[in-house]
């Protein structure tokens, strides 16, 4: 039993749990775009189909968890790894939360569509605010693989824009409730759904501040832009 | 006392071996087939025979008084052999140093040659070593030569090929593979295929390592997709050497659009043929079950007749944009004088404004038609072009208010192209539906184009038929500002009238 053995095990352990955690990330990613699609579409099919998907990305949750655990019980792993590890267990946290969100929106299409009446409402301005989050999901978990710093920030940089969305789109749904009252229950429905949409912007945020702390080593979390850049500076 | 000083004495005893080597170099038959090359050991021992016969014969001539074989003989044949034996080393010696400097610049075997004047044996051993090198550099070159140039037919496939290794890393991957997935083709390599690229229906057929069985390919929307340049992947695995996997991507985006097209027009032809058809059958169940007077017949024919006549339209159209997309394209004869062309449509034109005045008891449309003589002529199929220039001047007539001015101009222009033009100072068309108004059943405004009795086949029509005569159709609208369409012909199908008379003699065929 060399030490080179032990560590090139420690490492295949490491990359399995990275690619567990790509899998959910995976998982969770079309479970986003499949919930835009339903929005779109208003497709019933398709929101069902994320609702039923959603126990698998509790399964993986609960799988990486445990992986987790054991290699920290049994490596003890120091520095890097242990970030890497740490990281590793609240990015998946983020992640099964947007899955949640995913399936959130999908209930919310399904219960629109019941109800018919949202479709004169602007569910369009809501493509573009999905599009964007989903890109950022995608792209988070892209920088991750790659651990990659620069991406990360942009990430950071990029994830007001959604938040300009969505205040856009509330003041958008409040003119629309003080026009004609009756479309306040769609109205608030709507908003729900913005809401879900602004916060897979914000997991994807988090998953970013992450990685800057797995290659970094500085927790950047309730940091402003500028004082994060100054950190990676130093 | 001369032994002593080697240095000296090698200018003088060098000259023979390398005469041996000169005459090595003289006869370069022998030098290429280096396997029958005599035995190099011969002139070098003969160096050894001279150095130790010289030494012995100069110790022998500067001690004359010893004996021949005795004390002078035997130390100078002694100090001869180290003499040749210090020659020797000092070849070998620059032999080595020539080897170290090309060992030093790997590549350059060209710009570090031989040391001079070696003796034969070293010369053969430097040579040899030289052509063995040579060799091996050609038959490097050619394969690199062969990499480059399979890299660059891989570089050049619109396909996207990456390379998998039995840890399913990517090894490798050319431009379209980067461009498919939005990776990075020098810093991506080496990362888990299944990082970058983690669709779950991909992740699970990559994990399931049936690649064999794999006929039917994966499809996927590509992580770098938007909504405004859509991308979908057809992928294929397939296994390769010890454990390796070709990822081939193959961009489906245009393919399943036109199945779509194809679905959407399905569609369309049959709910435009269905609803005449409900209509016809509605009547036909009132006239058969219900008694009626002999005017409300008469009503309900003539609405049974329109509707028979809209669907015959209808299939006419269908039949003509399927003969238009199955015929080859017309040739450059005959020739048809344009004028002849715009008469025919201003014929129908005015016919059809009346028709439609007639029946909306409204004014007809202001039409104007170019009059004169000499525009030139027109090469193509003139039914096909009549058709397509009626089918633009009616959709000006239909499309705007009774009333409205139709202008249809001829241009010839300095190109020796042609312009035929259509224009209206009717509603317009606003800018979204301009990029898909020559799509099949596409209407602007569905209901108004179906009551002024259009298939939503005309444009359709006119698009094929201007493409099939080298033609461009050029739409100029904005809402409020009315509509130009026109229709550009090349230079080679126009050509100025043969001078005739107007309306007179038979037309070149």
């Amino acid at each position: 039993m060399s030490e080179k053995h032990l560590s090139s095990q420690f490492d295949s352990d490491l990359n399995n749990i990275s690619s567990q955690l790509m899998e959910m990330g995976g998982l969770v990613e079309t479970q986003i775009q499949r919930a835009i699609q339903a929005l779109a579409r208003f497709s019933v099919a398709l929101a069902e189909e994320v609702m039923h998907a959603e126990d698998r990305v509790d399964v993986m949750e609960i799988a990486i968890d445990h992986a987790l655990t054991s290699v920290i019980a049994r490596r003890q792993p120091a520095a890097r790894d242990l970030r890497l590890l740490l990281a590793i267990s609240k990015i998946t946290t983020n992640l099964e939360r947007v899955g949640d969100e995913a399936n959130k929106i999908a209930r919310m299409v399904k219960s629109i569509v019941e109800h018919g009446e949202a479709r004169k409402m602007p569910i369009g301005d809501l493509r573009l605010a999905s599009d964007l989050a989903a890109g950022l999901i995608r792209r988070a978990l892209d920088a991750f693989a790659r651990l990659d710093v620069n991406a990360a920030v942009t990430i950071l940089k990029e994830d007001d824009m959604i938040d300009c969305e969505f205040k856009g789109f509330t003041r958008k749904l409040i003119t629309y409730m003080m026009e004609d009252p009756r479309t306040i229950s769609d109205s608030l429905d709507l908003l729900f759904l913005a809401k879900a949409i602004e916060r897979i912007g914000d997991h994807a945020k988090n998953i970013a501040e992450f990685i800057i702390y797995i290659v970094k080593g500085t927790d950047v979390r309730h940091s402003s832009l500028p004082q994060i850049e100054s950190a990676l500076q130093n | 006392m001369i032994e002593s000083k080697p240095p000296g004495g090698l200018p003088g005893i060098e000259n023979k071996p390398s005469a041996a080597g000169t005459r090595v170099d003289a006869s370069p038959a022998v030098e290429k087939s280096w396997n029958t090359v005599r035995n190099p050991d011969v002139p070098r021992f003969l160096a050894l025979f001279i150095f130790v016969l010289l030494g012995a014969g100069i110790s022998s001539l500067a001690f004359p008084a010893s004996p021949p074989i005795g004390r002078g003989v035997l130390p100078g044949g002694l100090l001869g052999f180290l003499a040749w034996l210090f020659y020797d080393g000092w070849q070998a010696r620059r032999l080595l140093d020539w080897l170290g400097r090309l060992q030093k610049s790997s590549a350059a075997l060209a710009a570090t040659p031989l040391p001079a004047r070696l003796p034969h044996f070293w010369r053969e051993i430097a040579e040899r070593m030289e052509r063995l090198l040579r060799q091996q550099q050609r038959a490097l070159q050619k394969q690199r030569l062969l990499t480059e140039n399979l890299v660059d037919a891989l570089q050049a496939s619109p396909n996207g090929v990456i390379m998998l290794d039995a840890a399913r890393g990517i090894e490798w991957m050319n431009l379209s593979a980067s461009r498919h997935f939005g990776l990075d083709e020098r810093h991506d390599v080496g990362q888990a295929i299944t990082h970058l690229i983690r669709d779950p229906v991909f992740v699970a057929c990559l994990a399931s390592r049936d690649f064999a069985n794999s006929i039917n390919s994966i499809v996927l929307t590509s992580p770098c997709s938007n909504a405004h340049r859509p991308l979908r992947l057809s992928l294929r695995l397939c296994p390769y050497g010890a454990d390796r996997l070709l990822l081939l991507s193959q961009d489906i985006t245009q393919i399943e659009q036109a199945e779509a097209m194809r679905r959407d027009f399905i569609a369309n032809v049959s709910h435009e043929l269905r609803t005449p058809l409900t209509v016809l059958a509605g009547f036909v169940e009132t006239l058969q079950t219900l008694p009626l007077g002999e005017d409300q017949r008469q009503d309900y024919l003539a609405r049974m007749e329109r509707h028979a006549l809209r669907m015959q339209t209808l299939v006419a159209d269908l039949l003509v944009l399927s003969r238009l997309e199955d015929s080859p394209p017309p040739g450059l004869a005959p020739w048809t004088p344009a004028h002849t062309l715009l008469a025919a449509c201003a014929a129908e034109a005015r016919a059809l404004s009346e028709l439609l005045a007639r029946e909306t008891k409204t004014k007809t449309h202001r039409l104007h038609f170019p009059e004169t003589h000499g525009l030139g002529e027109i090469a193509g199929n003139a039914q096909e072009l009549q058709s397509a220039f009626i089918n633009l001047v009616g959709n000006a007539i239909r499309h705007t208010p009774p009333g409205s001015r139709v202008d249809v101009l001829w241009q010839n222009n300095a190109d020796g192209s042609a312009t035929f033009a259509v224009r209206d100072d009717g509603p317009g068309i606003a800018p979204e539906h301009l990029p898909r108004i020559t799509e099949r059943f596409y209407r602007v405004d569905s209901g108004l184009s179906r009551e002024s009795g259009g298939t939503g086949l005309g444009l359709s029509i006119v698009k094929h038929v201007l493409q099939r005569h080298g033609a461009t159709l050029d739409i100029d609208s904005a809402p409020g500002q009315g509509a130009c369409f026109s229709a550009t012909f090349p230079a080679a199908r126009v050509r100025a009238q043969a001078a005739l008379p107007p309306g007179a003699g038979p037309r070149e065929a």
